[in-house]
C-alpha cells in the first residue's frame, strides 16, 4: 500500500481542437502540500476539474485511497472529501459566515425551521479549528477578503474534507495574511489529517510551503511529484516555460525630460483613487503593477470616461481634456483600450472576425448615407489581421469558435487598425500560448517603437520587466512608487516588491 | 458520395420556408376557400401588418431587451393619426410624417427611461404600455375617428395584382428590405447589432451603447406607429380598442414572428426575413385554424404552444452557436 490520498494516472482529456492533458500523472501524498505549476493554459485547471467531478477524463484513472474512483459530478467529489477554494470567492455575501458555513447541511429545530442557535454553534466548532476569531453571525461582505478566503477553508473543513485543493489562494492577499495563511495551512495538515494541492504563481510561496511539486507544460508533465528540495527557482521556471526565464532587453531609449502626451494630475475618482498623479512620454511604454485590486484597470476605465472622476486633471499635449465615453477617446483623442477580459470586454464572441477585427474603424470608413460593406471593411483590417498572423478558416468564423491566442490577437488587431496614438493595454497575455504571447510582446515593443505611447498593466512580472520603460507601482487605489524599469529581473521584482509591501 | 448540404439548406430561414409551405398544402386540401381570391387577399392584408409588428418587437429583441407597449404605442399613434386627419384637417402625407414621428417619440421616451434607469425594457415598457394607452384613452374619450379621409381609406381596401394582394402587404415588404440593408450594408446597422449582442464589448470599442439601444426603441416606435396606421386604413377608422384592451392583440404575433425567425432572445442578432417568414406562418395557422372552424380557444392554444416552442427552439439556437451570418 502506498500513502497516495489521491493519485491520477495517464490521463488524457480531449477539448474540440486541443488536448488539454496529454498522459498526465498526479501524485497527492497524505498529509503532505502539493504544489501544481504550469502557465496558464498548460492544464492546470482542466487537471483540477477532473479531480473535482467538472470533467471526466477521455482516458486514464484516478485513485482516492487507492481505489478507482470516478466522479459524475462536484457533488459527488465533495461527499468524497475533495473541496476546492477557488480564486473568486464562493461565499454568499449577504448570508452570515454561519449560514455559508453551514449550508448545505443546515441545522433544523423541531418545527422543520432553521436553528439559527445551533448554526452558530456548529459553525464555531470550525473557526476555532482554524483559531480564527470571527462571529458566526457577521455577514460576509462585511469580512476582509483575507477572512473571506480563510472562512472559505473552513467551511470546506466542515464538508469533512480531507483533500484541499486551493487555486491562487493568496492572489489578493497582503504578505502578513499570507503569512498567516500558511502557518494555519501547516497546521491543518499536522493535526487534521488534511492533504493540500496548492496552485500558485508566486514561486517564492511554493518554496516556502509546498513538499512536493507536479509542474505541466502543454498538457503534459513537465514533472512529477519531484521533491521541491530537489530544484532551485532556475530550473522550476525551465520546467514550466520550457526554457530559460527571458528578459526581453529592447535596447530602446526613451527621453524621460521630453514633454508629457498624456498627463493626470491629482486626479481622485468615485471608485476611490487618490491623488493620482502619473505621465505618459510619446513612443513609451508606462507599465502600472500592483497586486489585485489595487485599482490599476479601474483607473484606466475612469479616464476612459466609463467611470466619474471627481476632482483633477487629465492633460493631452498639455491641453486639459475632457474624456466623456471610449467614443470620444477613441474618436476625439485617439486612444485605445485593449481589455483583460477579451470574453466579456474585448470580443462580441457571437459575432464573426471581419466585424470583431472591424468595429473600431466602422465610423471613420462609413460611405454616404452611412453606407458600409464587407470589403470596404475587410480592405482596412485584413492588413492588420495578415499581420498578427491570426489563424482563422474565414472571416466568417465566428470568434468564439477560434483559440484563445487567436482571439487575443484579433482584440489587438481591431485596435491597430483603429491608428490610436495611446493605447492602454491590459493583461494582454492571460491565458495565451507561449508563441503568441512572445509574438505579442514584440509587437507591443515595436508599437512604442514607432510611436504608440503605451500604458501596460500586467500580473506577470517578468512581462513587466520585459516591455516597461518605467514602472508605476500601485496599492489600494494609489501610486506608491515609480521606478525607471533596468531589466535587470532580481533588482526590479525586489524594489517593486517593496514598493507595494512598504 | 460527395454531396454537399447547401448552406442555405442549414439556416432556420429554410426550415420555416418548408413549414409555410406545408402548412399552405395542408388548408388547400382540407379546407374550402383557402386559396380563394378573397381569402388571399384578407391574408394579405393581415399579415401585412404581422410583418410590421414582428419587425417592431424584432430591433428592440435585438437589444436583449422586450416592448411590450408595441399595441399601446401603435394604436395611440393610430388615434393621433386619426386626430390629425379627422379633427385638425391636415393633410395626409404630413399626417402620416407626423404620426411616424410620434411614435418615434413614444420609442425614444422607452428606450430613455431605459438606459438612464438600467432597469430591463420588460418593465418600463410594461408601465408605459399602461400610460401611453390610459392617455390615449383619456384624451380619446374612447371616441373612434371614423370620417377619415377617403383617399386614405381606399388605399387600405385597395385590390391588386388581379385583386389577390393588398397594397399593405408592399408597405411591409418593402420595410424589409430597407430594414435589411440598413442593418447589412451601413455603419450604423453594424453599431446597432454589436451594441445588442455585447454592450460592454461594443462601449470599449468605441461605439455609444446608450445611443444604439435608444435607436432601436425609437425603431420600434416608428414602426410600431405605421403598423397602426396600415390598421388605421385596413379598417377604415381609428378605433382605441382596435389592438384589444392595451394592445395585447398584437403581442402574440409580435413574439412569434421574430422568434419563429430566428432572432435571438438575448439579443445581438437580427433575421429580417425570417421574421417575415415568421410572421406568415402565424398568419396561415391562424387563418387556416379559422378556416378549419376548430374555435377561437384552439387557435389561441396553437398559436401558445408555437410560441413555447419557438423560445425552446431559442434556447437550442444558442446552444449550437451562431454559425449563420448576423444579419438574414
Amino acid at each position: 500500500m502506498s500513502d497516495n490520498i489521491l493519485e491520477l494516472k495517464k490521463i488524457t482529456k480531449n477539448f474540440p481542437g486541443v488536448k488539454a492533458l496529454d498522459n498526465a500523472n498526479f501524485r497527492l501524498k497524505k498529509k503532505s502540500i502539493h504544489a501544481l505549476l504550469g502557465e496558464n493554459g498548460a492544464g492546470k485547471s482542466t487537471l483540477i476539474k477532473i479531480i473535482t467531478g467538472v470533467y471526466n477524463q477521455n482516458e486514464g484513472e484516478l485513485f482516492l485511497n487507492n481505489k478507482v474512483q470516478s466522479f459524475n459530478s462536484p457533488n459527488e467529489a465533495m461527499n468524497s472529501g475533495i473541496s476546492v477554494v477557488h480564486q473568486e470567492r464562493n461565499l454568499i455575501r449577504r448570508f452570515s459566515v454561519g449560514e455559508n458555513l453551514m449550508l448545505t447541511n443546515l441545522p433544523k429545530n423541531n418545527l422543520g425551521l432553521i436553528d439559527y442557535n445551533a448554526v452558530a454553534k456548529e459553525s464555531k466548532k470550525w473557526l476555532d479549528i482554524m483559531e480564527l476569531d470571527i462571529d458566526p453571525n457577521t455577514i460576509v461582505s462585511d469580512l476582509t477578503v483575507a477572512k473571506m478566503q480563510l472562512c472559505e477553508i473552513a467551511k470546506a473543513l466542515s464538508l469533512e474534507s480531507k483533500i484541499l485543493l486551493l487555486d491562487e489562494p493568496t492572489s489578493s492577499l497582503s504578505p502578513q495574511d499570507t503569512k498567516n495563511l500558511f502557518v494555519l495551512l501547516k497546521r491543518l495538515v499536522a493535526e487534521q489529517d488534511v492533504s493540500i494541492v496548492f496552485v500558485s504563481h508566486k514561486l517564492e510561496e511554493v518554496f516556502e510551503i509546498c513538499d512536493e511539486v507536479t509542474v505541466l507544460r502543454d498538457g503534459k508533465n513537465a514533472c512529477e511529484s519531484e521533491q521541491i528540495t530537489n530544484l532551485n527557482r532556475q530550473q522550476l521556471v525551465k520546467l514550466m516555460i520550457g526554457r530559460d526565464e527571458q528578459i526581453i532587453n529592447s535596447k530602446k531609449t526613451v527621453n524621460f525630460d521630453d514633454k508629457n502626451l498624456l498627463n493626470l494630475q491629482s486626479i481622485n475618482t468615485d471608485l476611490g483613487h487618490k491623488d493620482i498623479n502619473l505621465n505618459l512620454k510619446k513612443g513609451e511604454i508606462l507599465g502600472l503593477y500592483g497586486l489585485v485590486g489595487a485599482g490599476r484597470t479601474e483607473l484606466l476605465k475612469c479616464v476612459l470616461g466609463l467611470e466619474k472622476i471627481n476632482s483633477g486633471q487629465i492633460l493631452l499635449n498639455n491641453k486639459e481634456i475632457k474624456i466623456k465615453s471610449p467614443k470620444d477617446a477613441l474618436e476625439k483623442f485617439k486612444i485605445g483600450y485593449i481589455s483583460e477580459d477579451r470574453k466579456k470586454e474585448g470580443l462580441i464572441l457571437m459575432h464573426d472576425v471581419l466585424s470583431n477585427a472591424g468595429i473600431t474603424v466602422w465610423s471613420n470608413l462609413k460611405k454616404i448615407l452611412s453606407f458600409l460593406n464587407d470589403q470596404i471593411v475587410y480592405n482596412k483590417v485584413d492588413p492588420y489581421v495578415k499581420q498578427l498572423e491570426v489563424k482563422t478558416p474565414s472571416y466568417q468564423q465566428i470568434v468564439s469558435n477560434l483559440s484563445g491566442g487567436n482571439q487575443q490577437k484579433i482584440s489587438v488587431a481591431k485596435w491597430l487598425a483603429s491608428g490610436t496614438d495611446i493605447l492602454f493595454i491590459d493583461e494582454p497575455t492571460v491565458g495565451i500560448d507561449i508563441k503568441t504571447k512572445s509574438y505579442l510582446h514584440e509587437l507591443i515593443i515595436d508599437l512604442s517603437l514607432k510611436g504608440t505611447s503605451i500604458i501596460l498593466i500586467t500580473s506577470d512580472m517578468p512581462e513587466m520587466i520585459s516591455l516597461a520603460d518605467r514602472i508605476i507601482t500601485m496599492k489600494d487605489f494609489k501610486v506608491v512608487g515609480e521606478t525607471i524599469n533596468t531589466h535587470n529581473y532580481e533588482e526590479m521584482s525586489s524594489s517593486i516588491m517593496g514598493n507595494i509591501h512598504e | 458520395m460527395n454531396f454537399k448540404i447547401p448552406n442555405f439548406v442549414k439556416t432556420n430561414q429554410f426550415g420555416l420556408l418548408c413549414l409555410v409551405i406545408f402548412f399552405i398544402c395542408i388548408f388547400s386540401f382540407s379546407t374550402d376557400g383557402f386559396t380563394s381570391r378573397f381569402n388571399i387577399y384578407a391574408l394579405s392584408r393581415v399579415v401585412a401588418l404581422d410583418i410590421m409588428i414582428g419587425l417592431a418587437m424584432m430591433v428592440v429583441i435585438l437589444t436583449g431587451g422586450l416592448n411590450l407597449s408595441l399595441g399601446a404605442l401603435g394604436v395611440s399613434a393610430a388615434m393621433f393619426g386619426g386626430w390629425c386627419m379627422e379633427s385638425m384637417g391636415i393633410p395626409i402625407p404630413i399626417s402620416i410624417i407626423l404620426v411616424l414621428a410620434f411614435g418615434s417619440f413614444l420609442g425614444w421616451i422607452n428606450g430613455f427611461v431605459t438606459v438612464r434607469t438600467g432597469v430591463h425594457s420588460f418593465i418600463v415598457t410594461l408601465a408605459t404600455m399602461s400610460i401611453y394607452f390610459g392617455f390615449m384613452t383619456l384624451l380619446t374619450e374612447a371616441e373612434a375617428f371614423r370620417k377619415l379621409p377617403e383617399i386614405f381609406t381606399d388605399f387600405g381596401s385597395l385590390k391588386l395584382f388581379n385583386k389577390y394582394i393588398s397594397p399593405l402587404l408592399i408597405i411591409s415588404v418593402l420595410t424589409c428590405f430597407i430594414l435589411y440593408y440598413v442593418f447589412k450594408f451601413t455603419d450604423i446597422g453594424r453599431k446597432l447589432i454589436a451594441a445588442g449582442a455585447n454592450p460592454d464589448a461594443a462601449e470599449l470599442s468605441g461605439i455609444s451603447v446608450d445611443r444604439m439601444f435608444i435607436y432601436c426603441h425609437m425603431l420600434s416606435g416608428f414602426l410600431a406607429a405605421l403598423a397602426g396606421i396600415m390598421l388605421t386604413a385596413r379598417i377604415g377608422a381609428a378605433i382605441p380598442s382596435m389592438a384589444g384592451h392595451l394592445g395585447f392583440d398584437w403581442l402574440l404575433p409580435a413574439f412569434l414572428a421574430p422568434v419563429l425567425g430566428g432572432t435571438l432572445l438575448s439579443g445581438g442578432k437580427v433575421t429580417v426575413f425570417g421574421t417575415m417568414l415568421g410572421a406568415i406562418l402565424v398568419t396561415l395557422i391562424n387563418n387556416g385554424l379559422y378556416l378549419i372552424d376548430v374555435g377561437e380557444f384552439w387557435v389561441r392554444f396553437f398559436l401558445g404552444m408555437i410560441l413555447l416552442g419557438a423560445v425552446l427552439l431559442d434556447r437550442a439556437r444558442e446552444y449550437f452557436t451562431v454559425k449563420n451570418s448576423i444579419v438574414s
